[in-house]
């Protein structure tokens, strides 16, 4: 079974993206910030599941979303990861996709325009 | 928002225009004027870092919650670029309180009190949803209010403005900010795909 991992620390934004996502069958894993992820996602694989997309906010305590994603790729390089956030400058977007990111929406997202974007990546 | 060095509190002064949030640990003083909008400011007392948000939900909110509400999917991302701040100050959404300030009524007809009420139950779900605790709230009449906050104490203070005069300037940008929000309610972030 394939989950979809939603990182973030606000739970208002975790919930509001498993809101918009829910009608797509998937499993939905939440953490609070990039740690916690890297955690639960090998806890995911360790029951023998897998992980199809990722989503992650990059300003997080703990471990932001730039240094999860470079974490994640050391040991996969190609479930997609998706960032999701209020951040918008070319320079954090450029650290985003060298670091691994697959794609980029910056808040407030539509809940249509969420569906279209997850589905493509996970095709 | 303007930084003023020579004032009479002797510490730097930072004013919020609307639209504005910062966040900081300096020993400082953040300021701001407001009518319809709503001033957030949140404290993190275990690591004296503090800050402010000024914004308006472009509209009443429907019935759903803020969840499946379009207009409330605004007011999230203006909490998140103040939470954002917060965060890159060194804080940490557990040990965060709130005092939340504005949503007054201005105008006539049933808009104006429905964007109000709507504003104030947006404060209200958004701070239970992430339980952050709401130390002080002074919402909704038809008041204009002048609010001081010291980031680094947790400390502020409200002065109501009798004369609708007071800060017109002021309140000439907060409606020219409520007008560019109410046109682009709908709008939303860019969406990069990078393969």
């Amino acid at each position: 079974m394939k989950h979809i991992m939603i990182i973030d620390d606000s739970p208002t934004i975790r919930t509001s993206v498993e809101y918009a996502l829910m009608g797509l069958g998937y499993p939905i894993a939440n953490a609070e910030n990039g740690s916690d992820a890297l955690k639960k996602i090998a806890a995911i694989k360790g029951k023998g599941d897998d992980v199809a997309l990722c989503i992650v906010d990059v300003n997080m305590p703990v471990m932001d979303g730039i240094t999860f994603i470079g974490e994640f790729r050391k040991d996969d390089k190609f479930t997609p990861v998706l960032v999701l956030t209020t951040e918008s400058e070319e320079q954090k977007i450029r650290a985003g996709k060298e670091a691994g990111a697959s794609g980029w929406i910056v808040k407030p997202f539509s809940n249509q325009d969420m569906v279209k974007v997850v589905q493509r990546l996970v095709k | 928002m303007i930084r003023s060095e020579s004032n009479r509190f002797g510490k730097t002064l930072y004013i919020l225009y609307p639209g504005d949030y910062f966040a900081t640990s300096a020993n400082c003083l953040l300021a701001t004027v407001t009518g319809s909008c709503v001033v957030v400011c949140i404290h993190d007392a275990a690591r004296n870092i503090g800050g402010m948000g000024h914004f308006i939900l472009p509209g009443a909110m429907g019935t759903e919650g803020i969840i499946a509400d379009d207009i409330a999917k605004q007011g999230i991302a203006s909490m998140e670029h103040l939470m954002g701040e917060m965060v890159k100050q060194g804080s940490s959404r557990k040990s965060l309180r709130a005092i939340l300030y504005g949503a007054g009524v201005f105008g006539s007809g049933a808009s104006a009190g429905a964007t109000s009420g709507g504003n104030i139950r947006f404060l209200h779900e958004y701070f239970s949803l992430e339980k952050i605790h709401v130390s002080r709230e002074d919402l909704g009449g038809t008041v204009r209010r002048k609010i001081f906050f010291c980031p680094r104490t947790g400390v502020s203070y409200r002065k109501f403005l009798k004369n609708n005069n007071d800060h017109s300037e002021f309140m000439k940008l907060e409606n020219e900010y409520i007008s560019y929000m109410f046109v682009n309610k709908e709008k939303c972030g860019r969406i990069i795909l990078f393969d």
